[in-house]
């Protein structure tokens, strides 16, 4: 059966590098790959694609109207095969991302571009309004995982973002769930655990935790996912093993977001300690 | 006036609803009738624009529901789709088992016949499983806002007796929502025009049944329309098509007096020109431009009836 997980977080936290990293792990165990970046900035798949900003289904929208375009104009063929979509939107500023996404998402029906072994969605930071919450929609993403670092503004995007998860699986047919926290590391004291403590107080766990790594900047530098760049590398072995977390996992869990006094009090214990 | 219990909510501000309500109020009055579709709003403000609109959205499915209705069709507005409302969701969430999304945001595209066709592939999903068909025809499409919607109906139900057989479903017009179940036990399925040629193939594909593409139009028109009815589900349509010979040959000796008539045809639409010119060499009409100025209604009018209307408009214009 298809697996479709999403990746939600804070702007800038990580996400991106971590979807294009599990899509490389997981199609380098001969999975048949699709990642689809749901943010205007169509910046999710460009580490995969060898540093190229593909085009975008908005984009095509714009030029060509939604009943010309084709699967070989939106999807397009990455590293180990991975195959990658960007939604596009509008320019900051200016008209509505949210509803591009939805555009997006009922064309990549209708085109029957939503196959394969594992569908990951990108989603970007803010879920700002409805249509970014089209990834959890019943018939998409089972799985939501939140990648956070120990920031506590970080833990507060990925807390707001459980009140979504939590509305949403509460619907009689709703099947996302929390798959888990996947930690993104910033060097910060304790971090590692305080981001599984936190997992552990919203009803759910830490699957993986990433620690920082400069061969991620030198990854993306050279234009590649750390996977390609240097897969004998530790850091390679860490995504790795995160895909293969993510493959074996079964404990789905409706989030229990906390009060900002108890993530406060979370984030103080671990930063007086 | 198309499913008698049904409730329509249109999911966007009061405006959406006032607009549509007034339209079809404004049509009512004009064709002498009182009768209003049920049509409540989500009534959505600034502020569920900003917080999400689907809140106020199961409100409104509760306040319907309570009239218990046979049916609720809920209508996405502009709004609605823009910010992202997962209406379907709601929906389905709600306690209320026959509850139908049709998405008509304006900025989705199309038009009035898009919007019909997608409200009747939408009505379909409460088709029953399928049963023998019995012989009997399903009307598919006839236009609610028409004036001589029911007269049209009235003429059809006469050729069809014709041939022995009955009109079982009137899909949509004048029905319960129950009534709907029996969509697909038909054995021929008439649509209104060639407009719903989709919904009539999407029916063939899903129920196996077969379709007429539209009303009778025109003497040979209707004639030929029996031929074919006759030949879909096996009847010998050779009597019916030489009574309605007759009766046709009899309507045109009793509108001898606009034989040979200088006409000038106006506001002919693409599809009236066959019947223009059928009609051009029954009558043996002399267009010119300064003929007696001659209309075919639009919609066109349906078999030995609807000419029967139309030539007795042309006689009261000739005399007038």
């Amino acid at each position: 059966m298809m697996k479709q997980i999403a990746l939600y977080g804070k702007g800038g936290i990580g996400k991106s590098t971590t979807s294009a990293n599990i899509s490389a792990a997981l199609s380098d165990m001969g999975l048949d790959i699709l990642q689809i970046g749901c943010d205007p900035k169509r910046d999710s798949t460009r580490m995969l694609m060898q540093g190229r900003f593909i085009p975008t289904v908005m984009d095509q929208v714009r030029e060509r109207g939604d009943r010309s375009i084709a699967l070989e104009d939106v999807v397009f063929t990455g590293y180990g095969g991975v195959r990658c979509v960007e939604a596009g939107g509008p320019e900051p500023g200016v008209g509505c991302a949210g509803r591009g996404i939805i555009a997006t998402f009922q064309i990549l029906e209708r085109l029957g571009a939503l196959h394969g072994d594992v569908i990951v969605y990108d989603v970007l930071g803010d879920v700002v309004c409805g249509g970014f919450a089209m990834p959890m929609r019943e018939g998409y993403a089972q799985e939501i995982y939140l990648v956070t670092s120990g920031e506590l503004m970080s833990l507060y995007a990925a807390n707001n973002i459980c009140k979504a998860i939590k509305r949403l699986s509460g619907r009689s047919r709703g099947i996302c769930r929390l798959g888990g926290v996947i930690g993104n590391g910033k060097n910060l004291d304790s971090e590692e655990e305080l981001i599984s403590r936190f997992a552990e107080r919203i009803g759910s766990t830490m699957v993986q935790f990433v620690p920082r790594s400069l061969v991620v900047q030198r990854a993306e530098l050279n234009k590649k996912t750390v996977i390609e760049y240097d897969p004998g590398s530790s850091q390679a072995g860490v995504y790795r093993h995160l895909a293969a977390k993510i493959m074996e996992n079964t404990r789905l869990d409706i989030p229990e977001p906390l009060e900002m006094e108890d993530l406060e009090a979370l984030a103080y214990e671990f930063i007086t300690n | 006036m198309a499913v008698t219990d049904g409730i329509t909510i249109i999911h966007g501000p009061d405006g959406c609803a006032h607009h549509t309500t007034s339209l079809l109020h404004a049509l009512q009055v004009d064709h002498d009738r009182l009768f209003s579709p049920v049509i409540l709003s989500s009534s959505l403000t600034e502020s569920e624009i900003i917080f999400g609109g689907e809140e106020a959205l199961g409100k409104a499915i509760r306040s319907a529901d309570a009239r218990k209705p046979g049916l609720i069709c809920v209508l996405t507005s502009c709004v609605s789709a823009a910010i992202g409302d997962d209406v379907q969701s709601v929906c389905n969430s709600s306690p209320c088992p026959d509850i139908i999304v049709v998405p008509t945001g304006g900025f989705l595209g199309g038009g009035f016949s898009d919007g019909v066709e997608q409200a009747l592939l939408a009505l379909s999903a409460l088709a029953g499983p399928g049963r023998e068909p019995d012989g009997s025809v399903t009307l598919i499409g006839e236009k609610n806002l028409e004036y001589e919607v029911d007269a049209q109906y009235r003429e059809l139900s006469r050729l069809l007796s014709l041939l022995g057989i009955r009109v079982r479903l009137r899909f949509v017009r004048n029905v319960t929502a129950a009534a709907l179940s029996q969509l697909g036990s038909g054995s021929l399925n008439i649509l209104r025009d060639p407009s719903l040629q989709e919904v009539g193939e999407s029916f063939r594909r899903r129920f196996g049944t077969p379709y007429i593409p539209s009303f009778p139009v025109g003497f040979s028109g209707t004639l030929r329309f029996l031929e074919q009815v006759g030949e879909e589900l096996g009847i010998d349509s050779r009597q019916a098509v030489k009574t309605e010979r007759e009766n046709q040959e009899q309507l045109i000796g009793n509108f001898r007096d606009l034989r040979g008539a200088n006409v000038s045809f106006y506001g002919l639409s693409s599809s009236a020109l066959p019947l223009s010119e059928e009609l051009i060499q029954r009558f043996d009409l002399r267009p010119c431009n300064a003929g007696i100025p001659f209309s075919i209604p639009d919609p066109l009018p349906v078999g030995t009836a609807g000419l029967s209307r139309t030539l007795h408009r042309w006689r009261r214009v000739c005399r007038a």
